[in-house]
């Protein structure tokens, strides 16, 4: 066929073009789907809560991944700040991932735990009040805003048609459980018993009285990178 | 530009009734160009032999270098660990108060712990360990300690975390005390830094501190604090209580903040670095956090 034909006739040319482009995506994309090493065994891990999935759609909101990663690579200077590099069964159940490359700010993926939830207060208020040649903007709506969570039964549904493992039970009771982690002194059994123990359950935001949008947002912030059980993880080399 | 006359076309031609026939050329292309091109090919293929490349059904090409990402990785640990080898295991044995008494291997000691501060800590406690503006977070920098500013406590402070824990005292906040017992209360602690407008009040708080709600049990007879209060029985281990008789304050002067301190309480979380820590919480090595015990302590208010 010269490339003549082709030029001169439309539907050709994007019938072409459409098989050239997809036998490339084929190729990388496909195999993906069968590899198994992709993603690592590793024990911990597990679905967000319900409290912790709407706080990442707060974080998907507000832009944050317009400044952080959440995505250690494995280099000697990332491990030495951020801490063991990510592995991909770490964000197997994210839709869609949060691994970015622009960083701002410092990378997330293992921020859990490293600072207390009162740090995390007076540095989304203002973050300039705890480091003050800090670039990033203050966020204090959060703490002001009530969280909206009527629809939050239909965000696992949607996770879970597209392979996150939210169960019957999980999602009927996904509004109790978003309440009980929200708050220092509610029963939290059934929130351990269908998520785990290690679920940490706190007043996030200091405000007893109401679940603000700045609770769930933080409930995420301080379980990133706590789940897998690295005592257990055996390095594959890769 | 060869004359256009003696090029090939590709025998597209537009506008031709104009009189002004517009051709496309058919030059071929420049030699550097074309002889690139085909070299990158071949390093694809190079690359596609020696390194790993083409996904498969079920893995991928490994690359006959065996050459891995997270080898690399392991072997740069290991490298950067053998260089700091010697001076490393020197602190690793000698304890803390030997280490501090040899000059230059403090001085090493303290430059690690300086920059591991800068990533870690300087967040809650200011670069430097001067403070930062949102209450709740001590500085570092003076000799007016919470749990005791020697160095194996330091050390302690570092590897298990602390929480400071003031109970709050008012109704309704999970207190037993009316608005006006916890005005009484403000009113005695601001007299314990000559603050005090009201003196009636300041003695009924006196009573109170003393007595019914047992303010003393932790922050001392004397309010100065749970590590240097001379109450008999006064809890141990230190739970951190702070001097209240100083300008220094962990939450900030103010007589609001003050009363809200005693009102809401109050619950400051310095996180665990090391032993004390859940899994993935343990960020420092022991090693690393012998080195910011000797930085914080040589800050200015070591004990
Ligand atoms: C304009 C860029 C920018 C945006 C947008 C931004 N940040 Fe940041 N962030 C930074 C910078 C710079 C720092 C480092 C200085 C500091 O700690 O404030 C930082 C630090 C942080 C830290 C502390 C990290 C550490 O290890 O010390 C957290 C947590 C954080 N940001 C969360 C967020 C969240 C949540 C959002 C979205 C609501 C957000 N950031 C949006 C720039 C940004
Ligand atoms: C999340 C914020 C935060 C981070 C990060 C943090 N600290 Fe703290 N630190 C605190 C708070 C809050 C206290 C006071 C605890 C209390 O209120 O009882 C404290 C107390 C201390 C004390 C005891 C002070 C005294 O007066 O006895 C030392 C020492 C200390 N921190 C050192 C460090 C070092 C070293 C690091 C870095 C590895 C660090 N901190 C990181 C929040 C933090
Ligand atoms: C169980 C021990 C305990 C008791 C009892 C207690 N406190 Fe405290 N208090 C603390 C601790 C610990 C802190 C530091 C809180 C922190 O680290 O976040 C503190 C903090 C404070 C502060 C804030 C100081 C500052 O520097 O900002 C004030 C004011 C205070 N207490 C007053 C009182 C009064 C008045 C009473 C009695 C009504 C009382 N406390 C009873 C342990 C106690």
């Amino acid at each position: 066929m010269k490339h003549d034909t082709i030029e001169r006739s439309i539907p050709l040319m994007v019938i072409l073009t459409l098989v050239l482009i997809s036998i490339g995506g084929i190729v990388e994309i496909v195999p993906l789907f069968f590899i198994k090493s992709t993603i690592e065994k590793v024990e911990g891990m597990r679905p967000y809560t319900p409290l912790e999935l709407v706080g990442r759609d707060i974080y998907i909101r507000e832009g944050c991944y317009n400044c952080h990663s959440q995505m250690i690579r494995p280099f000697r200077d990332e491990a030495e700040r951020y801490g063991h590099y990510s592995l991909a069964a770490e964000s197997m159940y994210d839709h869609p991932f949060q691994w970015g490359s622009k960083r701002t700010g410092p990378d997330l993926a293992r921020i859990g735990g490293k600072y207390s939830n009162m740090w995390h207060q007076a540095h989304m208020q203002h973050p300039q009040s705890v480091v003050p040649e800090s670039v990033m903007p203050s966020y204090p709506w959060l703490k002001k805003s009530p969280l909206k969570y009527e629809d939050i039964e239909k965000r696992m549904q949607v996770l879970a048609m597209v392979g996150v493992p939210y169960s019957a039970e999980q999602i009927a009771n996904a509004k109790k459980d978003l309440q009980a982690q929200a708050s220092a002194s509610s029963d939290a059994s059934g929130l351990s018993q269908r998520y785990g123990n290690k679920v940490p359950k706190d007043d996030f935001d200091g405000q007893p009285d109401q679940i603000s949008e700045l609770d769930a947002l933080l409930a995420y912030l301080q379980m990133l990178g706590t789940l897998v059980d690295f005592s257990s993880y055996q390095a594959q080399a890769r | 530009m060869a004359d256009q006359h003696d090029v090939e076309t590709t025998g597209h031609q537009w506008d031709s009734e104009e009189g002004y026939p517009l051709k496309e050329f058919n030059n071929p292309l420049p030699r550097w160009w074309l002889y690139s091109f085909y070299a990158t090919v071949i390093w694809a293929v190079v690359y596609w032999v020696l390194y790993p490349a083409w996904p498969m059904l079920d893995g991928y090409t490994k690359g006959m270098l065996g050459w891995s990402m997270h080898q690399e990785f392991a072997q740069d640990s290991k490298a950067a660990l053998a260089q700091k080898k010697a001076s490393n295991d020197r602190l690793e044995k000698l304890s803390l108060k030997e280490i501090a008494r040899d000059n230059s291997l403090l001085q090493h000691a303290m430059s690690g712990g300086k920059a591991i501060f800068g990533d870690f800590c300087a967040p809650c406690h200011g670069s430097g360990g001067v403070g930062v503006k949102a209450g709740g977070f001590p500085t570092l920098a003076d000799d007016d300690w919470l749990f005791g500013g020697d160095l194996d406590t330091i050390y302690e402070t570092i590897d298990k975390g602390r929480d400071g824990a003031m109970p709050a005292h008012l109704q309704g906040a999970g207190g037993a005390f009316s608005e006006a017992q916890v005005n009484d209360l403000t009113e005695y602690v601001l007299s314990l830094s000559k603050r005090s407008q009201d003196a009636a009040a300041a003695q009924r708080g006196d009573q109170l501190f003393h007595g019914e709600a047992g303010c003393n049990g932790c922050h001392g007879d004397l309010g100065n604090g749970s590590i240097k209060g001379t109450v008999a029985g006064s809890p141990a281990p230190p739970v951190g209580a702070p001097n209240l008789t100083d300008a220094v304050w962990l939450y900030g002067s103010d007589p609001a903040v003050v009363r809200a301190s005693i009102a809401k309480g109050r619950t400051g979380h310095m996180p665990a670095w090391g032993s004390g820590a859940k899994e993935t919480g343990k960020r420092l090595t022991p090693l690393q956090i012998k080195q910011l015990a000797l930085y914080v302590h040589g800050l200015g208010g070591g004990q």
